[in-house]
């Protein structure tokens, strides 16, 4: 071996598992051979390269058979980059007011956008077509439940500690792990019954709405950007200051959120892209 | 070519003719291609083209030697690969052709 094997191991990660099990050793002593941890321009060829087979049309994000099913994680991708925006703006209430109120139209734009995609299942489901599926209603609830233990045991760690403490650091972290995992097991519901429930779908309805969805979290996305520059002019102390998540220094916290949006948003256009494609 | 293999016409076109004169693996094809084309072809790059070349069968993994595998030219590549030539050589011969009539 002659590269960084945790690099080969990195980027051979990126890869999905079909495609790892029948290239894998060969693409990795491939890259060990070209000495990849010396050549940037190949490491970013070979992200790329993981890119496109992660969203081939055989890849495990781009199912043409479930395109919905990544519309619904770009969702949940969404809402995780969503809650991280509203913890950064919470203490900025007064910066940009105009821009956050069209940020929130916008999300609400690509929610309904959701439903509407996913309301002919949830009709069907209603209808009892099948009636195995409804247990699957009660990953969000029992997993907002959950949540809230954890919440309520983060505060009681964290109680009387500074807020850069590894107590309140720890406390922060199980209430994001815990609301991430929430957030992907209330996806993987959501798929499991946008799959299985059989249902009417009228022709031009879940391309529509898809598309509708990733239009409206590309205009959150560019709108939480302005937000962010509004803040730069309107109040630089705050935006070079610790006012990001967790009393972090802002721009990372602002930048970190800006590319889970725009991640969740090519994933949805991808989405919308293959339902019509799927649709014509 | 573009309508068969699609956004990989390119580097899916250099790898059929870099396995033409025999079996290579990825590190190998790398190689050729850069010293006969000029062209350095990436790793994801490569094995885009190679999986996608496979699918379509025309190109085959012969077994692994170790941790490399080898790829080699299947009937169905070297009649697309002959067949892109050919065309290419029109082109190129109609171009040139032009090109000559145009110039004074």
């Amino acid at each position: 071996m002659t590269a960084d094997p945790r690099l080969v191991r990195a980027l051979l990660a990126c890869y999905p598992a079909s495609w790892r099990r029948r290239y894998g050793d060969e693409y990795a002593q491939l890259l060990c051979d070209l000495r990849i941890h010396r050549h940037p321009r190949l490491i970013a060829d070979s992200l790329r390269g993981a890119l496109r087979a992660q969203v081939s049309p055989g890849g495990p994000l781009m199912s043409f058979r479930s395109p919905m099913t990544a519309a619904i994680g770009a969702t949940g991708l969404f809402t995780v980059a969503g809650i991280g925006f509203q913890k950064l703006a919470e203490d900025l209430t007064g910066v940009a007011g105009a821009v956050y109120a069209l940020l929130v139209a916008a999300a609400a734009v690509a929610l309904v956008a959701l439903v509407a995609a996913a309301a002919p299942t949830a009709v069907a489901l209603l209808r009892g077509r099948d009636a195995g599926a409804r247990w699957y209603l009660a990953v969000p609830v029992v997993g907002a439940a959950a949540w809230y233990g954890v919440l309520r045991l983060a505060l009681l760690i964290a109680r009387g500690h500074g807020v850069h403490s590894p107590a309140n650091l720890t406390g922060f972290a199980l209430i994001a792990a815990a609301g991430v995992a929430v957030v992907a097991a209330t996806a993987w519901a959501a798929g499991t019954v946008l799959r299985r429930v059989p249902a009417d779908q009228p022709r031009r309805l879940r391309p529509a709405a898809l598309v509708a969805l990733a239009a409206g979290m590309a205009a959150t996305t560019a709108l939480a950007l302005v937000w962010g520059l509004r803040v730069h002019a309107s109040d630089p102390a705050a935006f070079h200051g610790d006012q990001g998540i967790l009393a972090t220094p802002f721009l990372p916290s602002w930048i970190g959120v800006l590319v889970l949006m725009a991640g969740a948003t090519v994933l949805a256009g991808l989405a919308g892209s293959r339902q019509l494609a799927a649709t014509r | 070519m573009v309508d068969e293999l699609g956004r990989w016409a390119e580097p899916g076109l250099l790898v059929l003719t870099s396995l033409a004169n025999g079996d290579k693996h990825g590190y190998a094809i790398t190689n050729d291609i850069a010293e006969h084309f000029g062209v350095s072809l990436g790793p994801g790059t490569l094995y885009a083209a190679l999986t996608r070349l496979e699918e379509r069968g025309l190109i085959e993994g012969l077994p692994a030697e170790g941790r490399r595998r080898p790829y080699r030219l299947t009937a169905s590549g070297a009649a697309e690969l002959s067949a892109q030539a050919t065309r290419m050589q029109r082109l190129a011969t109609l171009s040139l052709g032009r090109l000559r009539l145009a110039t004074p």
